[in-house]
């Protein structure tokens, strides 16, 4: 071993790390011609377009790094009901005729074109807009009136009706989007396009994290989903929020986060020394360029260490009594399905991870709706209806909300060749049915309400930006006050809609 | 376009040089008179140059003047007086000036009294245009009895018989936005001194259009980015207060946008008495409320000692802050750090009434460990569980009348503790999943 170098302070003697002493960065680099350009005006009088303007942004007293910590000194805005947030999200769009919108008036419409007082000329996907004829379907699965609320559930959910007295049912959300990738980022970040913070990235930048061992917003992707329709992180992205903020993906199967374990033949003893010397290297740096993405890289280094304990410690599922994989069903002994994801959501919410969001695919069902539906309820109905009872009986369902939805519901009539047994339902942003349940929230009730159609809203719509701007009430967040100055503007996650659904709250 | 910038440049300068001619003409207007006295009778030759001064500044102010008033903000009557008096002046210190020359005076001669009641006139002259021309920056009221009478009758004894709109939206704005938006001044053609001149608004669209804040471009302007261009009030001018901008706020979406309202006859007019008093000097306003309408518990103490909070975090407790005002707080022992409770039991004890959420759970704790619980009497929340406490720990809590929920799952309790819990009359929730008591 070589001498005690690495207590000494750290000096650079590089060429490369010279070039960076002298700071000649975007920023400063900006300053001084501005500073050049702006006494070149000076000299020729050019009127106050050059001189009043350019000088008085450079003298401007408030940089934005002071605006945004007094905006997150402000939080919470005011006492939260929720503390964590888990977020089942059933991606493809899943069909509310065969879940939860009871329509029983369809049934003798069978075949029959849908009627232009409903349909009002509104816009069709590509894939249904050139059929001849967009004959109704009514649901093949029956409904049972479920729970003492005697709320409609299908058949397919039977688990999720023994918990239907602590659903509360939002069958009047919408959205704006009419294809998935525009639909699901709207939902996730509140614009169609690219580029946003995605919900959980703005709760964990606003409100911090209550277990320093783990990422506050995790995301699991089940396994064991027809992939119709893709993920890709931006969805569980930061934007343009610092770094540290994005969703960290636990990866399906036994090893949810690669590299966590030591490499062979160390054993990790002098970690904490060689992560506190790449600190200091990483902090001389930015002492110079200011980056706030080597901030965020020192953070991730410093979790990653934490995680090394952390993650085996909860990713331990022997200690499980049989009796949680009975009630969470079969899959769940498998790790990586949707319900061995509903059980590691649960011990991650014991632990105080604030946002847990997990993503099931398949719910896109343009054709063989009923064979495909069945088998996403198969899926998902027991362990969802399971991880309801798990943190209701744990006591965690206090403190904790728990939402179920897709990006947006599947229209009235068939899509393509319609079969007395086989039929297809196309997307439909108008009207569908999501849930929310736990903290702050209305248990059994259900709230707004659909045509007989279910294609508009006849009560109480609730637009994508209103959940989004409830979601940030119960967690304590003023949705309009909480926002973040980027490339000159200041943006929120409800950009400058939305109104908390009072009614739906406890 | 260089060219008119100049222009606006210089006239902006009209303000400034303005000040020259005053100054040099009422210096000559002093010296004539002051030259009456023998004493200071050798001012008498110096009345000449300061007038020739004064005339020569007096026209680059016209100039000046005149490239200003082609900028459109200003009302044009007002106006038209304005520029015909000032040219008044540069006139008639000019002709004055002529008067005192040796050329002049050999051909005309003017006796000295004449002369000097020229002078006075000219004062009186100059104290006229001066006068217009303030009224044109600062508004016609800005300097008038009538502004002085109103102030001095005008004072709401309390909030309930305060008019939301005369006696604090008004004068809000013209504390703030009539330097540039008044009758004489109206910047973007906008007036905010009467109800009137606010709904009517300005060149692109009403100023407030009542129950509707998002059509209101007063509201948008006020609220923008403070480095936007359209952000009011403009050119680093004092901004609104955020205590200001939710009056105007209440006033456009809840009061309609109404004058001649008394507080105490609006509906939900309690949302904004605290700011109100506070606006009009009535009190500290107590606690101002959240618009988030939640009804808090009034016992929370509204403020806390920081360095406890820090006391307890170094501890390795995580503490996390509900509401600022009041203060509450959701305390979290780490699972498996119950002996340190003895540590932090003083802290906890300090910060006892803002403890509004606890989580105790999984930390070997028995109800003996727990005697600090009687003092949160204002905690909502409770959690015990995997705890080896026992029935006892009925005793502790039967006594918090805030609480709701309480967690005793996986403890060593039995059906003797929930049933003494059930006298508790706000206690909705009692979890006892894997107890004797289940």
């Amino acid at each position: 071993m070589c001498d005690n170098h690495h207590n000494e302070p750290f000096k650079p003697h590089l060429p490369d790390l010279d070039q960076l002493q002298k700071g000649l960065d975007r920023r400063n680099f900006l300053t001084r011609t501005a500073m050049g350009l702006g006494s070149i005006a000076l000299g020729t009088l050019l009127g106050k377009s050059l001189f009043g303007n350019t000088l008085g942004q450079l003298s401007s007293p408030k940089p934005s790094e002071d605006l945004e910590a007094e905006i997150l000194r402000a939080l919470p805005h005011f006492a939260p009901k929720a503390k964590r947030v888990v977020y089942l999200f059933m991606s493809g769009g899943p069909s509310q005729f065969e879940t939860f919108d009871y329509k029983p008036k369809l049934v003798n419409m069978f075949g029959q074109p849908l009627p232009d007082s409903v349909r009002q000329g509104q816009r069709l996907t590509s894939m249904s807009s050139n059929q001849s004829i967009l004959p109704v379907v009514p649901s093949f699965c029956k409904f049972n009136q479920r729970g003492q609320s005697q709320t409609w559930v299908s058949e397919l959910l039977p688990h999720t009706a023994e918990v239907i007295d602590e659903l509360c049912l939002i069958k009047s959300i919408h959205s704006e989007a009419i294809n998935h990738d525009p639909a699901i980022t709207f939902f996730q970040t509140g614009n169609q396009l690219p580029g946003r913070p995605s919900i959980g990235s703005w709760v964990s930048y606003g409100l911090g994290t209550d277990n320093e061992n783990l990422p506050s917003f995790i995301v699991l992707v089940s396994k064991n989903a027809v992939k119709d329709q893709p993920l890709y992180a931006r969805l569980w992205g930061n934007g343009f929020l610092p770094s540290e903020y994005q969703g960290v993906q636990f990866r399906a199967g036994k090893d949810p986060v690669l590299f966590l374990d030591n490499p062979e033949g160390y054993d990790g003893a002098d970690r904490r020394e060689m992560l506190d010397y790449l600190s200091a290297l990483n902090k001389y740096q930015n002492e110079v360029n200011k980056d706030p993405e080597v901030e965020a890289r020192i953070a991730q280094y410093e979790m990653a260490y934490r995680m090394q304990t952390s993650v085996p410690e909860v990713m331990n599922i022997s200690e499980e009594p049989d009796e949680v994989f009975e009630l969470y069903g079969p899959d769940s002994r498998d790790p990586g399905t949707y319900a061995a994801n509903c059980i590691l959501a649960r011990k991650l919410l014991e632990k105080d991870v604030k946002f847990v969001q997990l993503y099931h695919q398949g719910w896109d069902h343009h054709g063989g709706l009923p064979a495909g539906i069945t088998g996403q309820c198969k899926a998902t109905d027991q362990p969802t209806a399971a991880l309801i009872k798990d943190l209701k009986r744990r006591g965690l369902l206090e403190d904790t909300l728990v939402i179920w939805g897709g990006e947006f519901g599947r229209t009235v009539y068939s899509q393509g060749k319609l079969f007395p047994n086989n039929y297809g339902r196309d997307h439909h942003p108008r009207c569908f049915t999501m849930w929310m349940a736990g903290a702050g929230v209305k248990p059994g009730i259900s709230y707004g309400e659909t045509d007989d159609f279910s294609y508009n809203i006849v009560k109480d719509p609730v637009h994508v930006h209103d959940f989004q701007a409830t979601l940030m009430h119960l967690m304590g967040i003023d949705h309009e006050r909480f926002t973040y100055k980027y490339q000159g503007r200041r943006f929120r996650l409800t950009d400058v809609h939305g109104t908390v659904v009072k009614n739906i709250l406890s | 376009m260089i060219l008119l910038d100049i222009t606006t440049y210089l006239g902006h300068l009209h303000p400034l040089i303005v000040h020259l001619p005053i100054g040099f003409l009422l210096l000559a207007v002093l010296f004539e008179l002051l030259s009456y006295v023998k004493r200071y009778e050798y001012l008498k030759p110096a009345v000449s140059f300061a007038l020739l001064l004064g005339f020569i500044s007096a026209v680059f102010a016209c100039i000046f003047g005149y490239m200003l008033s082609l900028s459109g903000d200003y009302d044009l009557l007002n106006l038209a007086n304005h520029k015909i008096t000032g040219i008044a002046v540069a006139v008639v210190s000019g002709l004055l000036f002529l008067c005192t020359t040796t050329a002049f005076r050999n051909k005309i001669s003017i006796s000295r009294w004449l002369f000097s009641s020229f002078f006075i006139g000219l004062f009186f002259l100059m104290t006229y245009t001066g006068h217009q021309g303030g009224n044109l920056t600062h508004g016609s009221d800005y300097l008038s009895l009538k502004t002085l009478r109103q102030r001095e009758l005008k004072k709401p004894s309390s909030v309930d018989e305060a008019l939301l709109f005369e006696d604090v939206v008004q004068p809000l704005l013209a504390k703030r936005c009539s330097q540039c938006h008044n009758e004489g001044k109206m910047k973007g053609e906008l007036s905010v001194q009467t109800l009137q001149g606010l709904l009517k608004g300005g060149k692109s669209r009403p100023a407030v259009v009542g129950g509707k804040l998002h059509e209101s471009e007063l509201y948008e302007r006020i609220t923008l980015d403070p480095s936007n261009k359209k952000y009011m009030p403009a050119d680093g001018k004092t901004p609104l207060t955020k205590e200001e901008t939710a009056i105007i706020k209440w006033w456009i979406e809840k009061g309609m946008a109404m004058s001649g309202v008394k507080i105490a006859d609006l509906k939900n007019g309690d949302e904004i008495k605290p700011r109100v008093a506070v606006f009009l000097g009535l009190g500290d306003g107590g606690e101002i409320a959240d618009n988030s309408g939640i009804a808090v518990n009034p016992d929370i103490p509204k403020s806390f000692n920081q360095n406890l909070l820090d006391s307890l975090r170094n501890k390795g407790v995580h503490v996390r802050l509900m509401s600022h005002n009041p203060v509450m707080l959701d305390i979290t022992m780490p699972a498996g750090s119950g002996d340190k409770l003895g540590i932090i039991k003083s802290n906890l004890r300090a910060v006892a009434k803002n403890v509004i959420w606890l989580n105790l759970s999984n930390n070997k704790l028995t109800e003996n460990d727990l005697d600090f619980l009687p003092l949160m009497t204002n905690l909502e929340k409770l959690r015990l569980e995997k705890n080896p406490v026992a029935d006892g720990i009925s005793s502790q809590i039967v006594g918090l009348q805030h609480l709701e929920a309480v967690n005793l799952n996986e403890t060593k309790i039995t059906r003797a503790c929930t049933e003494k819990l059930k006298q508790m009359p706000n206690l909705k929730r009692v979890y006892t999943w894997k107890t004797l008591a289940e």
